[in-house]
């Protein structure tokens, strides 16, 4: 018996064993690596996936010929030197430096510009949505090796500004990685062609896992400006959230994804050597209303909803006032809100007027209406029930589905099949407001997700289209003005805020330069002390 | 006995086909395609119904079954809707760790788990039985992803002992790769400093994972032991003088242990789906987080490809169960 105890007593404590005798040397990181706890693309093929993740690997991997600096945002001229447009605003000429080069160490050309446009819009997915409608892959064409011209359908104002969504690729070495003719979306799915200021080792890439970034000391933009930079990136994304922000305070990871939740944000704060850094940045949460379906057709209903639901509660009680309130479709940190906006306020006795109205008008308010949430975004869940619970003082009954984005987003496909209410965000894709207001209410976008409240109106349409046709600022910027009105004025969706990134960092990390487009997640300007 | 897993081995082909089958109509229920996800935040009407096109979901979904299955055959598990690389590269890379961990965490509930229930029962009705018993139905009771955080706070943030998260430091390259398993790799490559790291590593998901584990194993070896302790066959041993430890050691504990190797193999599917948790909290670069991944993103082909693979891995272990059968009871053998 003695043995038997013996030996079953050292089997069961090899585990404690190992615990205790390899008590580990601290993690001794050295000042030339950031490990960056983000999240990764799910593919790494610029003209193929586009999300927010994918925005700090374009940035930071990838040129384009225009690029988006600071908050507030600026769009400055990157891999182009300088633009001509003809007057009819629709021929763009873009004139290239000639000193960029890829990372194999071949020239950057008006080739590969014209390739990466063209591979774009013919793989048809990711940000060629902002594209496509006005310039087909034809009407991209070479002037001379440093000058580029496209030819636009029909004049489109925000066109400078989409054209940081695309990344410029070697032509050369995605061409040679094609198989059957798949314009080397396999290959650069697992792989860069870039020339960014940080180059991708694809020996340490595993997917949505980690990858290493290696620092382009050739970079044409040069790093004068950056005294101390950061050789060495691994992103290393941590997933869930609570071990991410503990990541963050053992000093495992220098800096947490940007969108931490309010209940994370005082505990990073209130810790030794990391803090959140808090940027006003343009993503405005969205509580969508099917316009089309009754009763949201009723403009009275829609108007209870809106006074129904409490804002301030939510943003300073639910979000512990870490966002800022945004009452209509432009960020308001975006030119085109016009200067006299007034948004809705919670309002019982009011969202009690127009409830009983709209059902004196024969809106069917019995009905149990639906309110779609991404079940791993907790925000959505939060928003919806406090609606639901506001709309029940008025006898509206509303009932929470569960979804994810993707299944929400092909439902929006028609307006019988889109719910009758959901919730998500509209983030910085191109920074003007035809990026919000006018792709989410002209109803040429119906069957988008961004257009799924099914809004129509005709004055409103007229005015989007004006605002995105005209080149004069001060025009777009009154059409833009008049139909925020109007839109707001009908109630057509609920705005509820704008966000304000929330990324915990390490005190050892300087230099990060927030802008709305990224995040703050590029690395050329950043350094991190001992 | 060769005939034995040959069988069991084809039995596995429609097993694994009804599994495809189900996992095919549940998908198609769940409606929601990935079209407009893939298409992007920008896309237009005609783009989303292109990628519909593409990827051959407009097709009704017979066809769309038959076409998989062809492929799935062929080895060619697709490729990912969402990031355009192929499945079977993807499962290739992360199921070693999965089965690392999942391995380790059944040593782990093994050992405990028949070594406490073994005690248990020799010590019938002592603190030690309702200690363990307690702690059993407490192990069966909690949600893995607290533990994983509790143990998280204690060791690695309060003791500062053992790492929070994922399967080597960061920057530490990994073993080169023969089995896939970090901790057979690096000893048959002589990487000492790579065992001893990926060891630190796998420890706090592995007992996360276990926890569960041991209470069920040690409750039914318990109860096992104390039959056996009072059979015939035991008094007349104990009758004629055998030395306690002789009579548990070969002789009861090895005619209780068919129960538990049962368990050990219906506990391994119950490992892989708490894998899903655990694997996310610890960043364990395993196919549950993949999975998770797939499902936010409708990516049917990659939740198809690690449906089928765990249901190959489940048969597989559960065949190897059997063979464990065998080696503890003679008559068992036989039969095979």
């Amino acid at each position: 018996m003695k043995r038997f105890l013996k030996s079953f007593a050292a089997t069961s404590a090899i585990a404690l064993c190992f615990a205790v005798s390899s008590i580990a040397p601290a993690n001794a990181q050295s000042k030339d690596e950031l490990v960056w706890g983000d999240t990764l693309p799910s593919g790494l093929d610029p003209h193929v996936v586009y999300d927010v993740y994918m925005q700090t690997f374009m940035l930071n991997t990838y040129d384009g010929l225009y690029r988006y600096l600071g908050n507030p945002i600026e769009l400055v001229p990157w891999l182009a030197t300088s633009h001509e447009v003809s007057d009819d605003g629709m021929t763009w000429t873009f004139n290239l430096r000639q000193d960029a080069t890829f990372h194999d160490g071949s020239p950057l050309t008006a080739d590969d510009v014209v390739y990466s446009f063209k591979r774009l819009l013919e793989i048809g997915r990711g940000p060629s949505g902002a594209l496509a409608p006005v310039l087909k892959p034809e009407n991209i064409t070479k002037v001379d090796d440093s000058t580029v011209q496209f030819l636009l359908n029909e004049p489109y104002a925000p066109f400078l500004a989409t054209l940081p969504l695309v990344s410029i690729v070697n032509q050369e070495l995605v061409t040679a990685n094609e198989v059957n003719g798949d314009n080397g979306t396999a290959w650069l799915a697992s792989n860069e062609a870039g020339s960014g200021a940080y180059i991708f080792d694809p020996d340490t890439y595993v997917p949505q896992e980690k990858v290493d970034l290696k620092r382009n000391k050739t970079h044409f933009y040069g790093w004068s400006d950056n005294a101390d930079p950061i050789d060495v990136v691994r992103a290393y994304p941590v997933k869930e959230t609570s071990t991410r922000v503990l990541a963050l305070m053992r000093d495992d990871i220098q800096a947490t994804d940007g969108y931490l939740p309010p209940d994370q944000v005082a505990k990073i704060d209130s810790t030794d050597g990391v803090s959140v850094r808090r940027d006003e940045s343009m993503r405005v949460m969205v509580i969508r209303m099917n316009n089309s379906k009754p009763p949201f057709d009723n403009i009275n209903f829609r108007k209870c909803v809106s006074y129904a639901f409490q804002y301030d509660g939510f943003i300073n009680v639910v979000l512990k006032g870490l966002v800022s309130r945004n009452s209509g479709p432009i960020p308001n940190n975006l030119w085109g809100v016009p200067e006299d906006a007034t948004g809705y306020t919670y309002d019982p006795d009011a969202a009690k007027k127009y409830c009983d109205k709209a059902r004196e008008e024969g809106a069917p308010l019995d009905r149990t209406l639906e309110i779609h949430i991404q079940s791993e975004l907790d925000q959505t869940t939060q928003a919806a029930q406090l609606l639901q619970q506001g709309l029940s003082e008025y006898g509206v009954n509303v009932e929470l589905v569960a979804s994810t984005w993707a299944s929400l987003t092909s439902s929006t496909g028609s307006a019988e099949s889109s719910p009758d209410m959901w919730v998500h965000w509209v983030s910085t894709y191109f920074v003007d407001p035809e990026n919000w207001i006018g792709q989410m209410y002209d109803s040429s976008f119906h069957g988008t997700w961004k257009a799924s409240s099914w809004y129509k109106n005709a004055k409103v349409d007229e005015l989007l289209r004006q605002g995105r046709k005209e080149t004069d600022r001060n025009k777009r910027n009154a059409a833009y003005g008049e139909a925020y009105k109007i839109i707001v004025d009908e109630a057509a969706d609920l705005w509820i805020y704008n966000t304000i990134a929330l990324r915990g960092v390490s005190d050892r990390l300087t230099g990060i330069k927030f802008s709305p487009v990224g995040s703050g997640a590029e690395f050329r300007w950043m350094s991190l002390a001992d | 006995m060769l005939r034995f897993i040959i069988i069991r081995l084809l039995l596995l082909i429609p097993v694994l086909l009804g599994l495809l089958l189900m996992t095919f109509v549940l998908l198609g229920l769940a409606e929601g395609d990935p079209a407009a996800a893939i298409a992007g935040d920008n896309a237009t009407p005609e783009q989303i119904q292109r990628i519909r096109e593409e990827l051959g979901i407009d097709k009704p979904v017979i066809a769309q079954f038959g076409a998989y299955v062809v492929n799935v055959v062929q080895g060619d598990f697709g490729v990912s809707a969402y990031s355009n690389r192929a499945v079977g590269a993807d499962i290739a890379q992360r199921l070693p760790a999965t089965l690392e961990l999942t391995f380790v965490s059944l040593l782990i509930a093994a050992v405990l788990g028949i070594g406490f229930g073994t005690l248990a029962a020799l010590w019938r009705n002592s603190v030690f039985d309702y200690l363990v018993r307690i702690v059993s139905v407490a192990g069966l009771a909690m949600a893995s992803f607290w533990i994983a955080i509790m143990l998280q706070l204690l060791f690695s943030m309060q003791l500062d002992l053992l790492p929070l998260r994922g399967r080597l430091p960061s920057g530490m390259e990994a073993p080169a790769v023969l089995t896939g398993s970090y901790l057979l790799d690096s000893l048959l490559t002589g990487r000492i400093d790579a065992f001893v790291q990926s060891l630190r590593h796998i420890l706090l998901p592995a007992l996360t994972i276990s926890l569960g584990g041991i209470a069920t194993i040690a409750r039914f070896t318990r109860s096992a032991v104390v039959t056996t302790l009072q059979t015939e066959y035991t008094t007349y041993e104990e009758a004629a003088g055998f030395p306690r430890r002789r009579i548990v050691f070969p002789y009861a504990l090895r005619n209780s242990l068919v129960t538990p190797v049962t368990q050990i193999g219906l506990l391994f599917g119950a490992f892989i789906s708490s894998a899903v948790a655990v694997e996310a909290v610890f960043d364990w670069p395993g196919i549950g987080s993949y999975l998770v991944q797939a499902i936010f993103n409708s990516d049917f082909q990659a939740v198809l490809a690690v449906t089928l693979v765990i249901g190959a891995v489940y048969g597989l272990v559960n065949i190897a169960v059997d063979l464990a059968h065998a080696l503890l009871d003679r008559r068992v053998a036989e039969r095979l």
